[in-house]
């Protein structure tokens, strides 16, 4: 799999992991290394994620023998700072973390495009993700046909694409920070392949834009890096078709206010028309990567808006004219159809009263002087008379050579809702409906983007959709998107920055519902009616996050049309159910920081930390019900995600630990006598015992309210057994029937069990052990191979691959089913040994197997998962989803290739009104034939 | 044809002269007249009646016998300035130019045809100052009459303008459609012609002549429209425009085929320069507008022949107003985005499409049953400087003295 792009991107592993090998064998390897020109100054605390994959270095010792890979580095390509590095905790620990002090952020990137007003900073941070990585996984990754887990088996770098802004006029800012993250030594240097000389003197930047002329002095000055100009136009079709490619949501329509993300398919994006608004304004016609043609343009763009503006109304800056215009109205100063017609439409043509005749036609016949208009109205006439114009000569264009699509971009939109709006509605008007103008959400950074593509190596050549996700660490709420202040370092920074932040006053508290965002009403260029304070341009701009790239993510193969695939059941986009969500999850909050700060031993540092936290996560959901729209698509299972990330980001791995802990022995405990019970029943009662016992042990769900109120009142098992006890058939979706005679066969026919099961299990406790343990074991049983698909990173109490393999060998200790299965899986380290002793005597026995669903969210999207999981998933011709979150909130719709059942108990009373007609508690047993 | 001897040279004003068939463009800043006035014709009134009478029943009549000889008379006024067209009409007693109601012929109701929005807006003061009635033709209607009328009837009407120089284009009646008229009024409205009749307004933009005029106005405190259009003359657009050299460092980006010279941003230069708005020059502001607008006009214009595929785009309406450098820019756009393969071609009569087109729209309910179907035009250029002459293009180079056509009227 190894493609000769991967290699030649990642001779940088190699280098580490020989420092790593340094490290292990020295414990301290500041003796050994000399590589010390690289930065000291950010001091930040990087916890070596890039690094934990040590447990690699054993296979990667055998392929690429340290002695031969020294050699052929870039002189100019940064390296470790490995000064003062130890490992953090027990070395006995699968995965020690090695904490480099002196390191600056990461190994990077960087290109620039410097424009008139703003720099636009584009730089790639290495990043692996961390991973379980150790033996046992080997093991899996071998019986699942994986050949090799490294990561040399991905054509792309696992790493963060990062997004920065900042005002031209503060260039010095922008400079500190990219010396501060020591951005410029990332650059590739042509000349200088092995030299010993100081590595950044003839460090190259790719840059654009028409400071990267004006400015290179200045950056070979600062920063001794030389700037290489790109061609604008290369670098703007570059950046866009990087981003239509890569991000499934990049571009949306706007009209009247409501915006609308479009998936584009990547193979029917070409051609396409990408008007970029500036000064003046180009239209390129886009027929394939580097394949493009300006065809088209108009001098009246940006720079006539803010030029005039500027002239009529004295405002200081294009923002603040773009800010005048939300209070504007230009009846007093267009004519319109009305005023010409005496108020009449102009029918015949079609044309409506309020459409304008003439752009400050008005200005003629009063004797009005210019001081005696508003600069407000002035600067929104002159603002729909230029989007109006762009989006009708794009269209235009458009038309001319059958193109489909138009994509509008440049500084003149800067998010702006009226601008989006009008130049959408003229797109819409005049090609009556056909046609529609789309915008992109990084669109300020195609330029930079562009230019970051033109390095040979960027690495990003074979970058698919499902490789990306982005996050918004915190900040985003406040700066994704605006232009960066200081840059954050570690955590400390980052909190005192939130405390700070909440002491000047600024609203986030809460979220507080708001009325549905208002129309901008263009029903014939007409006049907003909404005005300020529910289309502030600040709330429209959408945020830009860090866009992380994970190689190891895939489509999952058993989708059955994964074009079509939709993982949110839950559509976010009515405005209600928006606001319902955010309540629920607000209020679940004071109990969640609670968890949170007693898992990490309640000191004054983690409450700390989980104040910030939760700050931190209301402004995300205030900025989200302000804009729903302002990280991209937004569905539940991302609102979801966003709470597990956010914990992360403020250092709460996994907030309920201690919870999962206790549960797992609580339920653990109980498990012999549960299959005891069991064993002494039919097979067909067994089966419907055994669906009944993972729809009533999936009460245990630290997710929902409902259950948390009655953890309060018994025991684990009271609680287990009540719910149980409870179970009547039918339930609210009941599909046991087929189910059943899919298993067991009708008229005395035993039908063929299946060959591989993949069992996606939701919450620790008596949910994995009562009910989807005793499942697995079921179809063991029967001679199905099982693989229990967890989550890679903690959400809520949700179980993960980390931990179970632990609760699998505590069960098997009582059974032997399990114990044999697990072994043969390679789940028991102590009989692993023998299996790759070569020893075959489990070969007879199916194997229980554990992989990870490659997320850290309680939620499951299919189209971003791990390798392992999709490896896994090529024999498999059973899915079982158990759980709210993977089998309700997302993926209830979703159809598959091989048979799935959905198990689920709805916890929460209106999900249960709007998708089963039902209430709270009822259950889901849908079972669904290979499609 | 050698009845152009029975034509006399006599002023409208003067008693012999009957004046017939006023018709009116009232747009949003400036109001259109035509009427016609006859010359004596009393030797004609029995010819008349009974080619009118033959019409009726065998088409018989010798189209090659005018029915009237006379004058068209075009004026103009600021819409602003109503008051002076309505004094202007009731001096010069246009009003009889009118019809009056047969179902009504009691009443002294005398109603004159009229186009542009200004037809409602306005019709209850035509009524109260001088008990006209305006009966309201379509505009679009009417321009594209007008313009068929003026391409067919009018010897040299239309004109390129490219480089300082006009050339009169012949225009084969037979191969005149389709064609795409784009009028420039205060907005602008562009029509595709594909007959008389047939037409459809395909596009339009609202940039216009009423944003050049309300721009310019609050840009540089000129007085009229004139005035700012004399103005541009003396300007220079680079001091306020970004042109494609001020980005590229005085250089072509040749790579996309912009010369140095090229316009990148209309009123870019605005931006960067510490410069309050006093201390640009009106002529470069209006220099800059003007070609700001006229660029845009072109564009859009060829966009849309392109589209339909019309090989001739007639530019008319009051902004063109026989101005050079606008119909220079606009031919300059043309043949920019066209790469040559189009012209941009000017009627003469450029202001006067709709007022003509309501003019002939008399045809159907005429008091004096006249079956106008044609109206040649005798000279091929008039040399007519009657008194009614409102505007005259002051900057212009050559002068187009369109207040009269002297003309005959065939009836069929």
């Amino acid at each position: 799999m190894a493609g000769l792009s991967g290699d030649q991107v990642l001779e940088i592993d190699d280098k580490l992991e020989d420092i790593q090998n340094n490290i292990n064998k020295n414990g301290n390897c500041d003796s050994n290394l000399t590589n010390r020109e690289v930065i000291d100054k950010a001091g930040l605390v990087v916890r070596g994620e890039e690094n934990s994959n040590n447990n690699n270095q054993g296979g990667e010792r055998e392929m690429a023998p340290p002695a031969s890979n020294s050699i052929h580095r870039s002189g100019s390509r940064p390296q470790l700072d490995l000064s003062k590095a130890a490992i953090q905790g027990s070395s006995e620990e699968r995965d020690p973390t090695i904490l480099l002090p002196n390191q600056s952020d990461d190994i990077s990137h960087l290109a620039l495009d410097i424009g008139g007003s703003l720099i636009k900073l584009v730089y790639f941070s290495r990043h692996e993700d961390r991973s379980i990585d150790d033996k046992r996984k080997k093991t899996v990754q071998e019986r699942l046909g994986i050949s090799n887990g490294n990561r040399r088996s991905y054509p792309i770098l696992g790493g963060r694409l990062h997004f920065v802004k900042f005002e031209t006029s503060k260039l010095n800012e922008c400079l500190d920070f990219i010396s501060s993250k020591q951005l410029h030594r990332g650059g590739i240097d042509s000349h200088h392949w092995n030299s010993e000389a100081p590595a950044n003197e003839n460090a190259v930047i790719k840059a654009t834009g028409g400071g990267a002329y004006k400015f290179a002095d200045l950056f070979k000055e600062r920063l001794g890096v030389s700037i290489d100009k790109e061609d604008e136009m290369d670098c703007l079709v570059a950046g866009a078709n990087f981003l239509l490619k890569a991000i499934r949501h990049e571009a949306f329509t706007h009209m009247e206010g409501h915006k609308e993300f479009v998936q584009i398919d990547h193979n029917d994006l070409f051609p396409y028309l990408l008007v970029n608004i500036g000064s003046g304004v180009s239209m390129i016609k886009v027929d394939g990567d580097g394949k493009f043609q300006r065809v088209s343009g108009t001098n009246v763009g940006g720079g006539t808006y803010w030029g005039l503006g500027r002239l009529l109304t004295k405002c200081k800056s294009f923002d603040e004219l773009l800010e005048l215009s939300q209070r504007g109205d230009n009846r007093t100063i267009d004519m319109l159809v009305g005023d010409i017609y005496g108020g009449m439409d102009y029918s015949k043509i079609g044309l409506s009263a309020s459409t304008i005749a003439s752009s400050f036609g008005k200005a003629i016949s009063d004797k009005k002087e210019l001081e005696d208009y508003r600069p407000e109205d002035i600067s929104l006439s002159l603002l729909r008379m230029i989007s109006y114009n762009i989006g009708q000569i794009s269209y235009l264009n458009a038309l001319r050579f059958g193109l489909k699509r138009i994509f509008f971009g440049g500084f003149f939109i800067r998010g702006h809702a009226y601008t989006m709006d009008t130049i959408s509605f003229a797109v819409h008007f005049w090609s009556q409906g056909e046609a529609q103008a789309m915008f992109l959400r990084h669109e300020g950074f195609l330029g930079a983007l562009g230019a970051f593509m033109s390095y040979e190596k960027h690495g990003l050549d074979d970058l698919m959709v499902h490789h990306l996700v982005e996050r918004f660490p915190m900040g985003a709420p406040y700066t994704g998107g605006e232009i960066h202040g200081p840059p954050l370092g570690d955590l400390n920074e980052k909190i005192s920055w939130m405390e700070k932040f909440v002491l000047k006053g600024t609203e986030i508290t809460a979220p507080v519902p708001m009325a549905p965002p208002g129309t901008t009403g263009l029903g014939g260029f007409e006049v907003p009616s909404s005005k300020g304070g529910t289309l502030r341009s600040d709330a429209s701009a959408l945020n830009v996050g860090v866009l992380h790239l994970v190689p190891t993510l895939e489509v999952f193969p058993l989708l059955a049309n994964p074009k079509m695939y939709e993982p949110n059941t839950i559509d976010l986009s009515d405005h209600s159910e928006l606001e319902y969500w955010f309540t629920v999850l607000s209020e679940h909050m004071p109990d969640l920081v609670e968890k949170a700060v007693a898992s990490e031993g309640g000191t004054d540092d983690a409450k700390r930390r989980g104040d910030a936290f939760a700050r931190a996560f209301s402004a995300h959901l205030a900025r989200l019900m302000e804009e729903p729209a302002a990280y991209g698509k937004l569905g539940l299972a991302n609102l979801l995600e966003l709470r597990e990330e956010c914990l992360r980001e403020f250092q709460f791995l996994d907030a309920y630990r201690s919870i999962k802990q206790r549960e797992n022995e609580a339920s653990l405990a109980v498990l012999p006598d549960l299959l005891m019970e069991l064993d002494c029943m039919d097979e067909e009662a067994r089966l419907l015992t055994l669906i009944e016992g993972v729809l009533a042990a999936n009460i245990f769900d630290w997710g929902s309210r409902a259950c948390v109120d009655l953890y309060h009142e018994g025991t684990i098992i009271e609680i287990y057994r009540m719910s149980r006890n409870k179970m009547q058939r039918p339930w609210r979706v009941d599909d046991f029937d087929l189910f059943k005679e899919r298993m067991l066969g009708s008229e005395g026919k035993k039908p063929q069990p299946h060959k591989r099961a993949l069992l996606f299990v939701d919450n620790s406790g008596a949910d994995v052990v009562l009910g989807m343990l005793p499942l697995a074991r079921e179809l063991l049983r029967c001679g199905t191979e099982v693989v229990l698909v967890a989550n890679s990173l903690p959400a809520l109490n949700d179980v993960t691959a980390m931990e179970l393999p632990d609760i699998v060998a505590e069960a098997a200790k009582h059974c032997d089913i399990l114990r044999r299965a697990a072994e043969a899986g390679g789940l028991l380290v102590d009989a692993m040994n023998n299996t790759l002793d070569g020893s075959k005597e489990n070969a007879s026995s199916v194997p229980l197997m554990v992989v990870e669903n490659g997320c850290g969210s309680p939620c499951i999207d299919l189209r971003q998962v791990s390798s392992e999981l999709a490896a896994a998933a090529k024999d498999a011709d059973l899915i079982i989803l158990e759980g709210m979150g993977r089998a309700l909130h997302t993926n209830f719709n979703a159809r598959f290739k091989c048979e799935a059942l959905k198990l689920a108990m709805v916890k929460n009373q209106r999900l249960a009104e709007k998708l089963i007609k039902g209430k709270i508690y009822d259950c889901v047993c849908r079972y669904e034939p290979a499609n | 044809m050698d009845l152009l001897a029975d034509v006399s040279n006599q002023q409208n004003s003067e008693p012999g002269s009957q004046i017939s068939h006023l018709a009116l463009d009232i747009g949003g800043s400036l109001i259109k007249l035509v009427y016609f006035s006859r010359n004596n014709v009393s030797r004609r009134d029995d010819d008349e009646q009974k080619s009118r009478k033959e019409s009726l029943g065998v088409l018989q009549s010798d189209t090659s016998q005018p029915v009237l000889e006379g004058r068209l008379h075009f004026a103009k006024f600021e819409t602003s300035k109503i008051n002076d067209c309505l004094d202007f009409i009731h001096s010069k007693k246009l009003r009889l130019g009118g019809f009056r109601d047969h179902a009504a012929a009691s009443s002294d109701k005398i109603f004159i045809k009229a186009t542009g929005g200004g037809a409602y807006k306005f019709a209850d003061l035509f009524k109260e100052k001088l008990e006209i009635s305006l009966d309201k033709e379509d505009e679009m209607n009417c321009l594209v009459t007008g313009a068929n009328f003026l391409l067919k009837a009018v010897h040299q009407e239309a004109f390129t303008y490219l480089d300082g120089q006009k050339e009169f284009v012949q225009i084969d009646h037979n191969d005149l459609y389709p064609y795409l008229l784009v009028n420039i009024g205060s907005g602008v409205s562009m029509i595709k012609v594909d007959g008389d009749g047939k037409f459809e307004r395909v596009s339009g933009t609202n940039l216009g002549g009423g944003t050049f005029w309300g721009l310019g106005r609050l840009l540089t405190k000129c007085k009229n429209f004139d005035e700012l259009l004399e103005l541009s003359h003396q300007g220079n657009n680079r001091v306020i425009d970004m042109l494609v050299g001020d980005i590229y460092g005085g250089t072509d980006y040749a790579k996309v085929g912009l010369s140095a010279t090229t316009i990148a941003s209309s009123f870019g230069k605005a931006i960067s320069d510490n410069k309050e708005l006093e201390e640009y020059k009106p002529e470069d502001i209006s220099r800059s507008l003007l070609r700001m607008i006229s660029n845009n006009i072109g564009q859009i214009s060829y966009l849309n022949a392109l589209r339909f595929g019309l090989k001739r785009i007639f530019f008319a309406g009051f902004f063109i107003r026989g101005h050079a450098y606008t119909m220079d820019t606009i031919s300059v756009a043309v043949h920019f985005w066209s790469k040559g393969e189009a012209k941009a071609m000017f009627l003469r009569h450029e202001g006067f499409l709709g007022a003509l087109g309501a003019f002939m729209s008399y045809e159907k309910q005429s008091l004096d049953g006249l079956m106008v179907h044609k109206i040649m035009q005798r000279f091929p250029i008039s040399v007519s400087s009657a008194g009614d002459k409102i505007y005259c293009s002051l900057n212009s180079d050559w002068n187009l003295n369109d207040d009269s056509i002297q003309c005959s009227v065939y009836g069929t």
